[in-house]
């Protein structure tokens, strides 16, 4: 069964459902080695509105965890991605709407969301990333 | 050939702190690039040095017009997080709060955009009604723009009388369908300043995800109050407006039917509210037996979908994360595809009618 065949359309399937846990509001996907463009080009394929990615820093240097939230029919959907170092493969070219999100991550907490080109958002041109909002910052 | 015009972060053109840099061809906008991050306040990095009530009322400044919206979604994380049940009379009257909220951001919105089309008669008219609708939160409240009503499993304030409030606000629904409905709906002044002015389609709504009016605009109609009911929006009766010509006019048509859809809400809760507590017990905890680690909350405010994420650790004193997601973050993208084709003398207007907040934004 790939990502796409489990996306909880119709949550009466108990297959389905048992891939997924309800936890603080959200339908967490159980999977921990999903490929998050597999995830996008799933949420793409039923028509899932992308809300935004949170990012958490982890104590003592041991990385970053990512979640991606989706919306689909009302229905608040949650992936989460763990990072050892500070690098995971970029969503842009398959949804749009990541754009100004990863921009900002990239900006705040030096993640580096690979195969895609930044501009500043929040930051001027040569502004220092990983300053405002990430803890242990090693320039 | 073509030239650059930069506009903002501080420009008489635009009421917010942010910078729009268009390409144009003659008085033609061939593309556009966006810059936020003026006013970047690290509201996000200052929650984690907050205790469970002191987050509210950092929180309830992320935004000056949606403050009640913003403390509502924190409290319903931290309900998530905590199982705490909210009281029926509470979930009422925070639906009153946020349809009067919604009313006072639509009718500042209207105001904003009837001067941008040079129609000053209008905006004068919109702020006096805008005057009217925080009487009444101040009524409730005491305060006129950041309330102190959430907390965390109830309200801070009851509504004493609410038949008071329910001649306030069939008063205004009278002003508003005698002034800015028919106006805005019908004016001629309206329809030649924006009726296919800076469209967005709706596939390219889908695409770039927005939200609120802006995507019930275009023919995208969600609205979490109807798709995922939150307070006590499930017992309430309403439609939910959706135009699908995505231009200027679709976007001021959505939000004058809104109004309408507001004061609908607002006389059904104020007339259905049971009676009992504003919060179980004395509403006071410690952040022992979470249900969840993490716990996620959205809400329909004015402008759209705002979410908060907000983690915290087994008796911790402080949340260890708290992130915003702002409607104005996921809406404000799509005015570089709004602006492409359009007069450089629309761009203002192009912009107002997304309704932007940077203060949200910029959080």
């Amino acid at each position: 069964m790939t990502t796409v065949d489990t996306v909880p359309i119709e949550m009466e399937d108990a297959e389905i459902a048992e891939l997924y846990s309800e936890r603080g509001g959200v339908l967490w996907y159980g999977d921990s080695n999903m490929n998050v463009r597999d995830v996008a080009r799933a949420m793409n394929a039923v028509g899932a509105r992308f809300i935004t990615i949170t990012t958490y820093e982890l104590p003592a240097n041991a990385g970053f965890r990512l979640e991606y939230h989706w919306d689909l029919m009302g229905r608040l959907l949650g992936f989460t991605f763990p990072l050892s170092g500070n690098t995971i493969d970029s969503i842009y070219d398959l949804c749009e709407a990541v754009d100004w999100i990863e921009r900002e991550v990239h900006e705040e907490y030096r993640i580096d969301f690979t195969g895609r080109t930044y501009e500043p958002l929040l930051l001027r041109e040569g502004g220092a990333c990983g300053v405002n909002l990430q803890k242990e910052v090693v320039q | 050939m073509s030239y650059e015009i930069p506009m903002g972060p501080y420009h008489p053109g635009l009421e917010e702190p942010y910078k729009l840099e268009m390409i144009c061809e003659g008085e033609t906008v061939k593309d556009a690039k966006l810059h936020i991050g003026f006013n970047f306040r690290g509201i996000e990095h200052l929650a984690e040095t907050r205790n469970y009530i002191q987050v509210i009322a950092l929180m309830e400044r992320v935004c000056g017009i949606c403050s009640f919206i913003h403390t509502l979604t924190l409290c319903q994380a931290m309900e998530k997080l905590t199982g705490f049940d909210v009281p029926p009379r509470a979930q009422y009257i925070r639906v009153i709060m946020a349809e009067l909220e919604r009313l006072h951001s639509h009718v500042l919105w209207a105001g904003i955009a009837a001067k941008l089309m040079g129609f000053k008669t209008m905006f004068m008219t919109c702020f006096e009604i805008r005057e009217q609708v925080m009487d009444v939160l101040q009524a409730i409240s005491g305060n006129r723009v950041n309330y102190s009503m959430n907390r965390v499993g109830g309200v801070n304030r009851d509504i004493e009388d609410p038949q008071a409030i329910l001649g306030m606000v069939n008063a205004l629904e009278k002003e508003m369908t005698r002034t800015i409905i028919p106006i805005f709906t019908t004016s001629k002044t309206a329809t030649s300043r924006c009726a296919g002015v800076g469209v967005l389609t709706t596939e390219k709504a889908r695409s770039l995800g927005v939200v609120g009016p802006v995507a019930r605009a275009s023919g995208v109609g969600q609205d979490l109050r109807k798709a995922a009911p939150y307070a006590a929006y499930g017992e309430m009766e309403f439609d939910v407006p959706v135009v699908p010509d995505g231009d200027v006019r679709a976007r001021l048509l959505v939000r004058a039917l809104e109004i309408m859809e507001s004061c609908k809400i607002l006389r059904q809760a104020l007339t259905k509210m049971p009676a009992g507590e504003l919060v179980y017990g004395d509403g006071k905890f410690n952040f022992l037996n979470l249900t969840s680690p993490t716990a996620t909350a959205r809400v329909e405010a004015p402008r759209g979908e705002v979410m908060y994420s907000v983690s915290w650790k087994e008796s911790a004193r402080m949340p260890s994360r708290v992130h915003v997601r702002t409607p104005t973050y996921v809406n404000m993208p799509s005015v570089r595809f709004m602006v492409q084709g359009a007069r450089l003398a629309d761009t203002p207007l192009i912009q107002a009618s997304v309704d932007p907040c940077y203060s949200c934004t910029d959080r």
